[in-house]
C-alpha cells in the first residue's frame, strides 16, 4: 500500500460516515496506514484454492415463514429515538431549499 | 459475609435444594462482593433491584435444575430486556433493549439470576478491554494488569469470585484470551451452536457467545443450557447434548496434535514450558501427542483483520443517531449529522476499524481483500479438517504472554490483533476452542492451555480439559 495522503484519509472517513477534524488527520494517517500495511500482507499469500468460506456452517439454512405477528407499538419503541414528534421519529433536514 | 459463592455450583445447588440457603442469600453476597471489589470495574450496569425481586420470587418455586438460583453476569453486548446494554460505548450509553437475546431467555427459563452487565472492549473490539467507554476492568489476579478482552469483565468477575459463572462472546479469541489471563475456563463453541440473536453484531461470520466459569464441569453444564436451534438465527444447529457426559473418563488412546506454529519462538518460554509439561503428562497417561502443521494458520490474523473489520463496518452502519443511541446535537444537515453522531459516539479503536473496513469493502477492494480472505479462510478450514481426520483434539498455549501492564502498548493499533494470534485461527474455521488454566508464571500470573476440537465435539474437549484439571489439582497446580 502506498502511503496514505490527507485526501485518502478524508475519503476513507467519508466512506465510513465519520467526521474527522483537520487536526486529527495526521493521527489517522499513521494509524490507518499501519492497519492497511497489515491487511496488505494478504497480497503475498499464494497457492490457495478459489472456493470461499462465507459462513462456517454446513447445514441448509431455511428462512422462517413470513408470517404476520403482533409487533411492538410505536409508543414502545419511540422512547429509544433521540427525537420524536407526535407519531414520527424526527430526522434532520435532508433537502435544503 | 457468607462464603457461599466460593462453593461449587453443585454444592450451592445442594444447599438450595435442602433449603439451607435461599437464592436471596447468594444475590446479597454477590452484591457485597462486588461492592468490596468495585475497583475491579468489571460491571457497567448492576441489576440489584431486579435480582433481589427475582430471588424472592424463586423462594416460591421448586429447585428444579442445577442452575436454579445461580447468579450470572452477562457481557454487555448481549441484549437484556429493560436492562441497559451499552456495548461499553458512548453510542449506546443509555440504550435499554426492548427484547432479550435468545440466551437470556434460556437463562431465565433455568431461573438463573442476572446480577449485572460486564465491562468489555467497546463493541468487543480489542484484546484488553481498555477500549471501554467506562474505563478498563482490571485483572482479578493482579490489578495493575489488563483483564484481557474483549470479555475482560466477564472473565475477571468469575476469577474474583464475584459470581460463579458468566457469559462472554468470542469473535477472535475474546472468551479464551481473557479466560487465560484471569485463570478461568472459557469456551467458544462451534459456530452455530448458540443463537446470536440479541448479540450486538461485530463480525457476523465469526461471533459466537460462550460460557466462562471457574472449572470445566460448570462450563459444560452451562453450555448444555445455551445451545440449540433458534428460528431467529439461521446459522444455529439443532442440538441437544450433555457436554458433561465424558468428564471423568480416561484419555488413554486419545490422539492429540500440536501445531508447530503454536509453539514458535515468540511464545514466552515459561508458557511453552507449561504446555510441554502438559504434553508429557498426557503422554504418560497413554495419549499420543504429535507436532503437526496447519496450512495458512500463520495468515489467520491478516484474514481476521480483513473479515472482522469489513463485517464490522457493515454491521455498525446501523448506528446513525436516528432511531436509537447517541445523537449529535448538530442537526443542520443529515449527512453531517450522521458523521458527527458517529465521530462523537464511537471511540478511537472502533472508528479506526470502521474506516479501514469501509475501505476494504469499497469498489474493487472487496475482491482484492475480502473475497481473497474468504478463499484462504476456506483453506484454513480444510486444513483443520484434514488434521482432525487423524487427531481427536489440537492443543497449544492460549496466549503468547501472560497478562501485561495496563499502561503497556497503549498506542499500538496492531497490538490488539497480535495478542490473539493463537486463538484467531479457530474463529476462521468456525471450530470450538477453549482455554483452561494450567499454572502460573514466576510472577504468579495465570497461563492458559488452548484446546481445539473438531466441529461439534465440545464434549471430547471437556473430557480432556477435566482430565488435565484433575491431574493438576493432584499436584497442586492449575489454579
Amino acid at each position: 500500500m502506498n502511503n496514505l495522503s490527507e485526501k485518502d484519509v478524508k475519503h476513507v472517513a467519508d466512506l465510513a460516515r465519520i467526521y474527522i477534524k483537520e487536526e486529527e488527520i495526521p493521527k489517522y494517517m499513521v494509524n490507518l496506514q499501519s492497519l492497511l500495511n497489515e491487511v496488505d500482507k494478504i497480497k503475498d499469500i499464494k497457492g490457495y484454492d478459489d472456493e470461499m468460506l462465507i459462513t462456517p456452517v454446513n447445514h441448509e439454512t431455511i428462512p422462517r415463514k413470513d408470517e404476520m405477528k403482533e409487533t411492538l407499538t410505536f409508543q414502545e419503541v419511540s422512547y429509544l429515538a433521540p427525537k420524536v414528534s407526535g407519531n414520527y421519529i424526527e430526522v434532520p433536514v435532508m433537502i435544503h431549499e | 459475609m457468607n462464603n457461599y459463592l466460593d462453593l461449587s455450583i453443585l454444592e450451592i445447588h445442594n444447599l438450595l435444594k435442602e433449603k439451607k440457603i435461599k437464592p436471596l442469600d447468594l444475590v446479597m453476597e454477590a452484591f457485597e462482593r462486588i461492592e468490596e471489589k468495585k475497583e475491579l470495574n468489571v460491571f457497567i450496569t448492576l441489576c440489584k433491584e431486579e435480582a433481589i425481586k427475582k430471588a424472592k420470587e424463586l423462594e416460591e418455586k421448586d429447585v428444579d435444575n442445577i442452575l436454579f438460583g445461580i447468579p450470572v453476569a452477562i457481557k454487555d453486548n448481549i441484549s437484556t430486556k429493560d436492562i441497559r446494554t451499552t456495548c461499553a460505548s458512548k453510542m449506546l450509553e443509555n440504550y435499554i433493549p426492548l427484547y432479550n437475546a435468545t440466551v437470556i431467555d434460556k437463562i431465565n427459563e433455568k431461573n438463573m439470576i442476572i446480577i449485572g452487565k460486564t465491562n468489555m472492549d467497546e463493541f468487543a473490539m480489542g484484546s484488553t478491554s481498555r477500549t471501554s467507554y467506562f474505563g478498563p476492568p482490571l485483572n482479578a489476579v493482579d490489578k495493575t494488569r489488563i483483564a484481557g478482552g474483549s470479555s475482560g469483565g466477564s472473565a475477571s468477575a468469575v476469577a474474583a469470585h464475584l459470581i460463579p459463572i458468566s457469559l462472554g462472546s468470542d469473535t477472535g479469541g475474546s472468551i479464551r484470551q481473557p479466560a487465560s489471563y484471569n485463570g478461568i475456563v472459557g469456551m467458544k463453541p462451534t459456530y452455530g451452536s448458540i443463537s446470536r440473536y440479541g448479540l450486538v453484531a461485530f463480525a457476523s461470520s465469526l461471533d459466537q457467545i460462550g460460557p466462562m466459569s471457574r472449572n470445566v464441569y460448570e462450563n459444560a453444564l452451562f453450555l448444555n443450557t445455551l445451545i440449540g436451534k433458534d428460528e431467529k438465527d439461521l446459522t444455529t444447529t439443532d442440538r441437544v447434548e450433555d457436554f458433561t457426559r465424558y468428564i471423568g473418563e480416561d484419555i488413554k488412546g486419545m490422539k492429540i496434535g500440536v501445531p508447530e506454529y503454536f509453539m514458535k519462538e515468540d511464545v514466552n518460554p515459561e508458557i511453552k514450558n507449561h504446555v510441554e509439561k502438559i504434553i508429557s503428562m498426557l503422554k504418560e497417561h497413554g495419549a499420543t501427542v504429535e507436532y503437526i502443521t496447519i496450512d495458512y494458520i500463520e495468515n489467520a490474523v491478516t484474514l481476521y483483520q480483513i473479515i472482522a473489520m469489513g463485517e464490522a463496518s457493515s454491521n455498525l452502519a446501523r448506528f446513525d443517531g436516528i432511531r436509537y443511541g447517541y445523537a449529535s446535537g448538530d442537526r443542520e444537515d443529515l449527512d453531517m449529522f450522521y458523521k458527527k453522531t458517529r465521530a462523537e459516539g464511537f471511540g478511537e479503536e472502533v472508528k479506526r476499524r470502521i474506516m479501514v473496513g469501509s475501505y476494504l469493502l469499497s469498489g474493487e477492494n472487496a475482491e482484492i481483500y475480502y473475497n481473497k480472505a474468504l478463499s484462504i479462510r476456506d483453506d484454513i478450514k480444510k486444513s483443520f479438517e484434514k488434521a482432525f481426520a487423524n487427531y481427536d483434539l489440537i492443543i497449544g498455549p492460549t496466549t503468547t504472554t501472560t497478562a501485561y501492564k495496563l499502561t503497556d502498548d497503549l498506542d499500538n493499533p496492531i497490538k490488539a490483533f497480535l495478542d490473539d494470534i493463537l486463538v484467531i485461527p479457530v474463529n476462521m474455521a468456525g471450530l470450538p476452542g477453549m482455554s483452561i488454566p494450567i499454572g502460573k508464571d514466576e510472577t504468579n500470573l495465570p497461563i492458559g492451555l488452548h484446546i481445539i476440537g473438531n466441529f461439534f465435539e465440545e464434549a471430547i474437549m471437556y473430557k480432556l480439559a477435566a482430565f488435565i484439571e484433575t491431574e493438576l489439582k493432584k499436584i497442586g497446580e492449575g489454579k
